[in-house]
């Protein structure tokens, strides 16, 4: 019965054309180091789940934040973990992200033929840095508040546009309630919509050319 | 790169391959060890770590230090370093745009400026120590991110060596790593021992800096999370700023005893016809704003006051659960544990929290109260002109314990002028309240539950009493 309903499946989807393409590849010799690009992925889909079981208290208006940031750690049954997992997840995934990077950069494997899965690399960082900033505005707290008020101020030190750059961050001179909107905004549609667009194509480029081996002296 | 060096690296991928491993398991289950690793490690920090709790953000608190999330910090700490250098360090986008621009732009094109198909250690030797020196340097900058340029006494001494290790010696090994690569043509050994020797230097004179700065003593502002916390808190806050002139629980109709407001009608906020009409943001509105008409000055941080908007928060919710009988207050911890025959009260754990709440409104500095502080041990036992008559440990005298028993003090010069008049001003003290400090003053004021309980006298139980069957 399991069997049919597996041809039947198989026929339909190519599950085993899947199995031979996807996960029963060869590899170099793996290394522990190898396995903090699964890391990252592993911290963008927990705070992917998370973030969208915050989402159902939290309210993205100055008056409501910071009460229902509240409410979820004193109210909601487990909101004070998903909040937590959340808050660490964020900390973990920029300090796993960047060693990453730090390892692609050491074995050098950056090289021919994977140019590209680096270039897409250095935006999902920036990406990861981006929902960082993003992300801490909005409990609406004291840290939150002032951290972005001298985070945007930085970015509108940029010579000509800096003004004007200023403005686009904060949707006027102050932050606002629309600062808040527009982070909130930014923080759960546009950067994770291009983060998980930009992480398609990095894992497919990774399945391309397969995991780059260990050098040693002959490389 | 032309075709002969890339057929040359696609066949040393292909016999790395045919003596590797499998995708499944072998290296799936890697990845599942280290995610779960994670998994376990993100549940230990949010259950024994957790999110520090934060007051919500006051525009107007223009006192507060601002700081960035931990892993913007050393880019923080650059431009502090940065803005010291003469003339340069006053452009300001050099540092915040200009710089980190470079550095970024680098590490994207990365593949397109080491071009070399080489990639074991030995052979890229500089790209290795340009970034082992950044990262060192992004990790200093880091930790040392609280130490600030210049010292609260204005000296430059810790500025300087944050320059040194932050700034002048990344530069010169860049430099001269760089020298070495092209000009020098220098063994990789000694490439080697110049990064070692950069970042070791690096990382003691950041430490000295570490060493030489005095931990800050970081004010814990308190935040009240539960609804039992934020109505005490209210409480306490409201006990301070209001029982003076709407005493202790609200109901003063006409003010007494508060200079320049004698005799002024006021409602009482505890009243139906407030708490019913009244939302919750204008009872927020009027704390914060005041009434200058009626007399009431503005409370709130962003009109000269000194309430910032979570302590309003609290006044209102204290309001609403004690006064608004649409609310059911939840239990709340009595303000002094009660207690037994002959139990001694202690300073920390009944006077403290009783003179928060009933006298330091008054009792604080910048009130009218004869000089009489009453916000610690030391001032309440110390302070004010009549500071040897206060309080006399184990005198009943002790024109503390005269005036919140009813009885005021004359002036000895004018028998007929009150020296003291009866406290608190507005409505007596609770005779449980009283009799703390009774027991605390006659049994020699003891400071710590310790000290108390010392002198705790345990009565003779009654035998007849526990005998029975």
């Amino acid at each position: 019965m399991w069997k049919k309903v597996y041809e039947w499946l198989d026929e339909r989807l190519g599950l085993n054309d899947m199995y031979t393409n996807l996960l029963d590849r060869p590899e170099p010799t793996g290394n522990w180091w190898n396995t903090l690009g699964s890391a990252s992925l592993f911290l963008f889909v927990m705070q992917g789940l998370t973030g969208i079981f915050l989402t159902v208290y939290y309210t993205p208006s100055p008056d409501h934040a910071y009460d229902s940031v509240q409410y979820i750690m004193e109210g909601v049954a487990f909101g004070w973990l998903i909040r937590g997992i959340h808050h660490w997840g964020a900390t973990l995934m920029v300090i796993v992200v960047f060693i990453h990077m730090l390892r692609v950069f050491f074995t050098a494997s950056f090289k021919y033929p994977r140019e590209l899965t680096w270039l897409i690399g250095i935006g999902l960082l920036l990406m990861t840095l981006g929902m960082g900033f993003t992300g801490y505005l909005l409990p609406w707290n004291q840290r939150a508040f002032w951290a972005t008020t001298v985070g945007t101020q930085i970015a509108g030190s940029v010579p000509f546009v800096g003004e004007f750059i200023l403005k686009a961050l904060r949707g006027g001179p102050d932050l606002s309630a629309l600062t808040l909107q527009r982070f909130f905004s930014a923080h759960i549609w546009m950067l994770p919509a291009m983060l998980a667009g930009l992480i398609g194509v990095h894992l497919f480029l990774i399945i391309k050319h397969g995991e780059s081996h260990f050098p040693t002296k002959e490389d | 790169m032309n075709d002969e060096t890339k057929k040359k690296i696609n066949a040393r991928y292909e016999s790395e391959l045919n003596k590797g491993e499998r995708f499944w398991p072998d290296s799936i289950y890697k990845d599942l060890i280290v995610s779960l690793g994670i998994f376990v490690l993100l549940i230990l920090l949010a259950t024994f770590i957790g999110v520090s709790p934060e007051p919500k953000a006051d525009p107007s608190d223009t006192s507060y230090i601002p700081r960035p999330e931990w892993y913007f910090l050393f880019i923080f700490k650059f431009l502090a370093i940065y803005g010291q250098i003469p003339i340069l360090g006053k452009i300001e986008w050099i540092a915040t745009v200009a710089i980190p621009g470079v550095a970024v732009g680098l590490l994207t094109l990365l593949p397109f400026i080491e071009k070399r198909p080489d990639r074991h250690y030995v052979k890229r030797i500089l790209p290795i120590s340009i970034m082992i020196i950044m990262v060192v340097g992004i990790v200093l900058l880091t930790f040392t991110s609280e130490v600030p340029t210049v010292a609260a006494d204005g000296s430059k001494m810790l500025g300087i060596l944050q320059s040194i290790s932050g700034l002048i010696i990344p530069t010169l090994a860049y430099i001269a790593l760089i020298l070495m690569s092209y000009v020098f043509k220098s063994s990789t050994r000694t490439m080697i021992w110049t990064t070692v020797l950069a970042s070791v230097s690096m990382i003691i004179v950041s430490g000295t800096v570490l060493a030489l700065h005095p931990k800050p003593v970081v004010e814990e502002t308190e935040v009240a999370t539960t609804l039992v916390d934020q109505i005490t808190a209210g409480q306490d806050l409201y006990s301070i700023h209001c029982t003076e002139c709407h005493g202790d629980d609200g109901s003063v109709a006409i003010i007494e005893g508060v200079e320049g407001l004698e005799g002024e009608e006021i409602t009482p906020i505890n009243s139906k016809d407030v708490l019913y009409t009244i939302t919750d943001s204008a009872m927020y509105e009027v704390i914060a704003y005041g009434r200058p008409n009626a007399g009431m000055t503005p409370f709130g941080k962003a009109y000269g006051g000194e309430l910032s908007k979570s302590e309003i928060d609290y006044m209102t919710i204290f309001m609403r659960y004690m006064w608004d009988d649409r609310f059911e207050a939840p239990v709340i911890a009595p303000l002094f544990p009660a207690l037994a025959d002959g139990e001694v009260p202690s300073y920390d754990v009944h006077i403290a929290p009783i003179a928060k709440r009933y006298c330091i409104s008054c009792h604080r500095a910048g009130k009218e109260n004869n000089n009489y502080l009453m916000t610690s041990y030391e001032e309440i036992l110390t302070t004010g002109d009549n500071a040897e008559n206060n309080i006399i440990a184990g005198d009943e005298k002790s024109y503390l314990l005269q005036v919140i028993q009813e009885h005021a003090i004359m002036n000895p010069d004018k028998p007929d002028e009150e020296l003291i008049g009866v406290m608190p001003p507005s409505k007596a003290l609770k005779p449980n309240v009283v009799d703390v400090f009774v027991r605390w003053i006659m049994n020699g004021v003891p400071q710590t539950a310790d000290e108390a309980a010392a002198l705790f006298a345990v009565p003779t139980p009654e035998p007849a009493a526990t005998a029975a069957p």
